[in-house]
């Protein structure tokens, strides 16, 4: 029974070629997104897990009141780990280490710049990365210890037994390999290339080893590890306080967040988690189970609407004996096997798209074909879908009457029909949504993109200061030849990148300050010429320079002059723990950290000797090519730095990598949008297939009686248009909530106007003519006799 | 074997009844073989459609094998067509994504005959209508009286003991049509199944051993056909 249904239904196929062109082309589709979709989410979803002990690791965040609310960040201050696991009970491990950062590797005179990561003992046994040679116990215990990673190893030491030799690291200190472990999964939020000792950052870095009992200052990241999860109330409520108990002025205090949380849940507000990446891994999520759906959808109308077909097929089976159970589970199999036709298409689909896909989200989907849960996971999907899309039509067609289908079909009623059209609809209306909320997402991007950022970053070039130009007044040397070289017009120092956040304090106070409120004020140091090199203006007075004396004096941004409330700016005086600062200018608000929300308050002291940590920000000489003058600069810098490889770095393409999440979102969109939009034609072409095929009697007659080309037209596309039209009708008040919702997120945001609904309703529209009159026209040109005389 | 007792049909529209069968009462032995004539919309073929259950009559009794057959519900209806009832329609009705072998062997899988069983009865059937040779064509493959020699043999092949044939030389040529009629006789006799036929054709209800003429929906005459014609 089941090999001659099986065979019927090859035959059936195969006779239908353009309907199950149709029919597995759409599902086929259907299914590669929801798969492609679904790889990603599970790709997302896996960040922070693969250790051990991941359920009952947690990061500790830092919560810190801001004038009217608290702001957080996963910086802690160093001592926080110690006290934390010999205090509160529960806490089995705690680890510091600072935030994996790039620092020069050195080995026979090959230098490599890798991220590096500064801690301890215990984070190795929180993070049980898997030990490929060395003792676990005794890692980075000694001061001089270096963990390398597979890769790292590999790089620097090809085949050679990399333990107990020696690298250095930043051209200065010697420190020996005494372990190397497996390579860190990409999905893990804590991506190095090698570990270094908490003692060896101290030793590096004087300002920590001078503030290492200091609660105030906030420079690492601290994980604790908890022995079961019951302890979880117990460590958060006491974890709370320790500011305070350690610091009696500190008003900060401390929570902990669940590391497989840190990944999709990174968004706070006032200290609550209030979701972050999950929210468009949800948006993911439901966009593929509503592709699926549409693509189910359509095999249900395609094989309905073929119901006329199939009729005599099911009163002739009945007639001689078929229960009602068995035509069901016959039209079950032909979907699922249409399914199956659909995955393994899909397949291939998957394979061309997925290196597109990777490329565009920045990440490395592969189908994994050994791994069981992928399969279980495809079967499931496949046969969900035959189901799901063979379940209308098996119970509709396996439901007529044999009487009536043998003694000459008519179509049992318009119920059929307007079902059918209830699902068209429902397909349009989705891909209305998906037209308008694209839209939308690059109308969003545009108008952030292209707010002012307060600064001309075109042109605008930064590299690192490190190595040799950090100490002896090398970079103030480097800056004069870079202008006299004339690959740069301008050029000053700034102490951090200026596409990053970084040191902010609430230290500092200002006449009139209400002493109760905490507000974080952004700290930098900056050289001369900082507002010309950047293309910016000073609001009030001048800047940085040579000409005068400026220790003791500031330069603060708009915001700041907002926020201390300082009516006439220049000459006031502010303190900044315990130093008197005077201000000297004020500088127009440019942006930085994220062009999303509005400028933080910002002092910028002088810089005048250039020497110390930070950046070098230049501005290309426009009148040579970018290519010579990048030329020249990057000669410069190897001659005075020469064991750092030059790494500069375009502003505009810092500042472009900071749309990538609404990007990701808004090139997804588009391209699934269009899959449903793809999709839901192919079901109205099919339609229109079998509606024109069965009016072609009808339609026949009429010419007869001699309508026009365009009556024809008409007819056959009027209800086709009027079921788009009241698609996009109920379509609108959807996505304006759906799009409402997702710009509320946004500080900045465009006012929603008529636009996008007008693109999507005439795209829509426009689409689902062109496909049934492609079908229609045909009809309404064939001869009458032919479709007569059979009668 | 079938009891018909005062059978009615009508639909109701608008509140006018428009009567399809009044007042049909007869009883059929095993064994007949049955014309069924009358103009068209005399109510042949609902008649033949309310003794083969595919409608239900309005009013009146129906017994098939000493069963009350009015209402019954689509299981047993199904049994029956599976063990006792073969149909044969003037469209042939095969099914076209089947070879002739896949439909005669259809009805067996539905009454859960075993394959080797299947086969051979399969084989049989198809030895004794001479069609072994097309076996594995399709239908559209087949002369309009071939697909009908099918068309019977997927019929008798579940081993019926009634044949209801609507009309079933109605679209073939008179050649091909006294050839199935002659079918029919020799099964009627040699085999004693029961057939009922709908037809047109004096010269085909003359192979049957009775003839029920309807008009307007009543039993104007039922003769008994004098053999040996």
């Amino acid at each position: 029974m089941f090999r001659l249904n099986l065979k019927i239904a090859l035959r059936n196929l195969w006779k239908n070629k353009g309907y199950t062109l149709i029919n597995v082309g759409g599902l086929a589709i259907g299914l590669a997104s929801c798969m492609i979709l679904l790889l990603y989410v599970a790709y997302e979803w896996s960040f922070d897990k693969q250790t051990s002990g991941y359920e009952r690791t947690y990061v500790v965040y830092n919560n810190q009141k801001n004038g009217d609310h608290t702001v957080n960040f996963p910086w802690t201050p160093g001592v926080l780990a110690d006290e934390l696991r010999t205090k509160i009970p529960g806490i089995t491990r705690a680890s510091k280490s600072t935030y994996p950062a790039e620092h020069l590797i050195s080995y026979n005179h090959q230098n490599f710049k890798k991220k590096a990561v500064f801690t301890d003992t215990a984070f190795l046994k929180i993070f049980d990365y898997k030990v490929l040679q060395g003792n676990r116990d005794q890692m980075l215990k000694n001061p001089n210890a270096v963990v390398l990673t597979q890769r790292m190893a590999k790089i620097l030491f090809g085949n050679e037994n990399p333990i107990n030799k020696t690298v250095k690291i930043d051209g200065k200190e010697d420190l020996i390999v005494e372990g190397v472990i497996e390579d860190v999964p990409v999905t893990s939020s804590i991506q190095f290339d090698y570990l270094g000792s908490w003692a060896m950052f101290l030793k590096q870095n004087v300002w920590a080893q001078e503030n290492e009992k200091n609660w105030g200052n906030n420079y690492c990241l601290t994980v604790l590890q908890i022995q079961d999860n019951s302890f979880f109330e117990r460590v958060t409520a006491e974890i709370k306080g320790v500011y305070q108990r350690n610091q009696k002025e500190n008003r900060n205090f401390a929570s902990i967040h669940p590391i497989s949380k840190w990944h999709l849940y990174n968004k706070f507000e006032n200290g609550k988690s209030v979701g972050g990446k999950i929210d468009s891994l949800r948006i993911f999520l439901l966009l593929a189970f509503c592709i699926l759906l549409i693509a189910c959808i359509n095999f249900m109308n395609l094989s309905t609407a073929r119901s006329e077909k199939r009729a005599k097929e099911v009163g002739v089976r009945k007639a001689i004996g078929a229960a009602r159970k068995s035509l069901i589970a016959q039209f079950m199999m032909e979907s699922v096997l249409l399914a199956f036709f659909g995955m393994v298409v899909a397949f291939m689909l998957m394979e061309i798209s997925l290196p597109y896909f990777n490329s565009i989200l920045n990440t490395n989907l592969t189908i994994n074909y050994k791994d069981w849960e992928f399969w279980s996971v495809l079967i499931t999907l496949t046969l969900f879908t035959g189901l799901v899309a063979g379940s209308y039509p098996a119970f509709y067609l396996s439901s007529f009457n044999p009487v009536r289908v043998l003694k000459g079909f008519n179509l049992p009623g318009n119920s059929s029909l307007s079902i059918r059209k209830v699902l068209v609809v429902f397909q349009f209306v989705f891909a209305v949504c998906l037209i308008i909320c694209t839209v939308v997402i690059y109308q969003q991007l545009n108008y952030v993109k292209n707010k002012p950022v307060g600064y001309n970053r075109a042109g605008l070039v930064e590299i690192p200061v490190e190595g040799r130009l950090l100490i002896g007044g090398k970079m103030k040397l480097l800056r004069e030849q870079l202008l006299k070289s004339g690959a740069v017009t301008n050029a000053s120092m700034f102490s951090t990148s200026l596409s990053r956040g970084g040191n902010n304090t609430s230290g500092v106070s200002w006449p009139g300050k209400n002493p109760k409120v905490d507000v974080l004020v952004n700290f930098r140091f900056a050289h001369y010429d900082f507002a010309a090199t950047l293309g910016t203006k000073m609001v009030m007075g001048r800047e940085f320079s040579p000409q005068y004396a400026d220790s003791g004096k500031v330069i603060i941004n708009e915001t700041a002059v907002k926020v201390m409330s300082l009516s006439n700016p220049v000459g006031k005086v502010i303190t900044w723990g315990g130093e008197k600062l005077t201000v000297i200018g004020v500088v127009k608000d440019f942006v930085m950290e994220t062009p999303y929300q509005t400028v933080t308050p910002m002092i910028m002291m002088v810089n005048s000797t250039g020497d110390g940590e930070g950046v070098l920000v230049m501005r290309l000489n426009p009148t040579q090519s970018i290519s010579a003058s990048m030329q020249q600069i990057t000669t410069l810098v190897k001659e005075m730095n020469p064991d750092f490889p030059v790494d500069a770095t375009f502003l505009s393409d810092s500042f472009e990598a900071k749309f990538q999440n609404e990007k990701v979102l808004g090139i997804l969109a588009n391209w699934f949008g269009g899959f449903s939009i793809f999709i839901s034609c192919l079901g109205l072409l099919g339609l229109s297939l079998f509606m024109a095929e069965q009016r072609r009697k009808e339609i026949s007659i009429r010419k007869v009686l001699g309508a026009s080309m365009m009556n024809i037209l008409t007819l056959l596309n009027k209800d086709f248009v009027k079921l788009v039209a009241i698609a996009n009708l109920i379509a609108f008040p959807l996505a304006y909530i759906m799009i409402s919702q997702w710009l509320s997120a946004f500080e900045f945001r465009i006012s929603i106007s008529f636009i996008p609904f007008a693109i999507a309703i005439g795209l829509s529209l426009l689409i689902a003519f062109l496909t049934v009159s492609a079908q229609s026209v045909k009809v309404a040109k064939s001869n009458p006799i032919d479709a007569l005389k059979y009668e | 074997m079938i009891e018909l007792k005062n059978i009615e049909k009508y639909y109701a529209n608008k509140g006018v009844k428009s009567y399809i069968l009044r007042h049909v009462t007869t009883s059929i032995k095993q064994g007949e073989f049955i014309s069924i004539m009358g103009p068209s919309g005399a109510g042949k073929s609902t008649l033949l459609n309310i003794l083969g259950m595919l409608e239900e009559p309005t009013y009146g009794a129906y017994e098939f094998m000493g069963e009350d057959v009015v209402s019954l519900n689509e299981r047993k209806r199904i049994e029956l067509y599976r063990n006792h009832i073969g149909f044969v329609f003037q469209a042939y009705h095969l099914i076209d994504e089947m070879t002739v072998a896949e439909n005669i062997e259809a009805p067996l899988l539905y009454k859960k005959v075993s394959g080797p069983e299947r086969k051979s009865r399969v084989a049989d059937v198809l030895d004794r209508f001479n069609m072994v040779a097309k076996k594995d064509l399709f239908p559209n493959q087949l002369s309009g009286g071939q697909q009908q020699l099918v068309g019977i043999a997927r019929a008798l092949v579940a081993q019926p003991s009634i044949i209801l044939a609507d009309e079933p030389t109605g679209n073939l040529q008179s050649p091909q049509a006294l050839q199935i009629m002659e079918l029919f006789k020799k099964l009627n006799e040699e085999e004693n199944i029961t057939i009922i036929q709908v037809t047109h054709s004096e010269v085909n209800a003359a192979y049957g051993s009775r003839i029920l003429h309807l008009l307007d929906g009543v039993i104007k005459e039922d003769l008994a056909v004098p053999q040996g014609v």
